[in-house]
C-alpha cells in the first residue's frame, strides 16, 4: 500500500460483498421471471413470483448500494460486482449441466485479476483542487 | 431484425442508461452536485440542480428503471449467458463518467483492471 493511501474501512468491504450477494439473487431470480413469460411482451413477466424477489432484492441493493457510494469512487466500487458474473456462473452450471470450458476457467481469471488490480487503486480519489479553499484529503 | 440483433441493441441502450444511473446515485449518494468536477458543478448550479441530494437520487432510480425494463426485455431476446458479459461494458461507461463528471482518479491500473474485467466477460460467454 503507498504512504498516505487509506485503509479500505470495513463497511466498504461489508458493502461490496453484499453488493455482489445481492446481485447474484437478483440476476438469477430475474432469469428465473424471464424463463416464466412465454408471451413476447416483457409485462409477461410481471406475473411471475420470481419478478418481485428480484424487485425486493433491487430495493435490498439501492439502499446498499447508496451506503457504498457515500464512502467510495464510484469507479472504484462499481467494478466490484463483476464478482457476481462468477458466483452467477457456478450457479448456473450447477442447474444447467453446462461444461466449465477452458475459456470459462480463462475468464474467471481475468475478471478476479481485474477486480484485484482494482481494489489495489485508492478507494477514494482526492477531491480535485478546482476552487479556493478546497482541503485536499 | 434478427431477435439477437434486437437483443443487443436493447442491451447497449440498457448499458448506456446504467451508466448513469450509477452515476446520478453517487451524486445524489455524496449529499448532491458539490461532488461534481468543477465545471459541471457550475453548470448544475446554473440549471438549479444545486445541491438537492433527493433529486439525483430520484433520476437514478427513474434510469434504474428504464434499465430494469430494458434489460427484462433483452434477457427475452438473448441468453443471460450473452446478455449479463455485454452487460460489462457497464464498467467503461461508468469509468468515463466518473472520470468526466466526478473527476475521479482513473488512472492505468484502475483502466487495466476494467479491461481485464471485460475481457474475463468475454472468455466466460464463449
Amino acid at each position: 500500500m503507498k504512504p498516505g493511501a487509506a485503509a479500505l474501512p470495513g463497511a466498504v468491504v461489508v458493502g461490496l460483498v453484499l453488493a455482489v450477494v445481492l446481485d447474484t439473487f437478483i440476476q438469477i431470480a430475474w432469469k428465473l421471471a424471464g424463463n416464466a413469460a412465454p408471451t413476447a411482451a416483457a409485462l409477461g413477466a410481471l406475473s411471475s413470483p420470481f419478478f418481485y424477489a428480484a424487485m425486493l432484492g433491487l430495493a435490498a441493493q439501492l439502499f446498499n448500494w447508496m451506503r457504498v457510494l457515500a464512502r467510495a469512487d464510484l469507479s472504484f466500487a462499481q467494478p466490484f460486482t463483476a464478482l457476481s458474473y462468477l458466483s452467477v456462473l457456478a450457479l448456473s452450471a450447477r442447474s444447467l449441466n453446462e461444461r466449465i470450458s477452458a475459456p470459462k476457467v480463462m475468464g474467471v481469471c481475468l475478471i478476479l485479476i481485474g477486480v484485484f488490480l482494482i481494489s489495489r487503486t485508492p478507494f477514494r480519489s482526492p477531491r480535485p483542487a478546482d476552487e479556493p479553499g478546497a482541503v485536499r484529503q | 431484425m434478427t431477435p439477437e440483433s434486437t437483443g443487443i441493441l436493447v442491451v447497449i441502450a440498457a448499458v448506456g442508461v446504467e451508466s448513469f444511473a450509477q452515476l446520478f446515485l453517487k451524486i445524489g449518494a455524496s449529499g448532491g452536485a458539490g461532488i461534481l468536477a468543477g465545471p459541471w458543478r457550475a453548470r448544475a448550479g446554473w440549471m438549479g440542480a444545486g445541491s438537492s441530494a433527493r433529486a439525483w437520487i430520484s433520476l437514478g432510480l427513474v434510469a434504474y428503471g428504464g434499465e430494469v425494463l430494458l434489460y427484462t426485455l433483452a434477457l427475452h431476446y438473448l441468453d443471460v449467458s450473452v446478455a449479463f458479459p455485454m452487460g460489462s461494458l457497464c464498467f467503461v461507461g461508468v469509468a468515463l463518467l466518473s472520470r468526466i463528471f466526478l473527476g475521479e482518479a482513473v488512472g492505468r491500473v484502475r483502466w487495466l483492471g476494467v479491461l481485464c474485467i471485460i475481457a474475463g466477460a468475454v472468455c466466460v460467454a464463449l
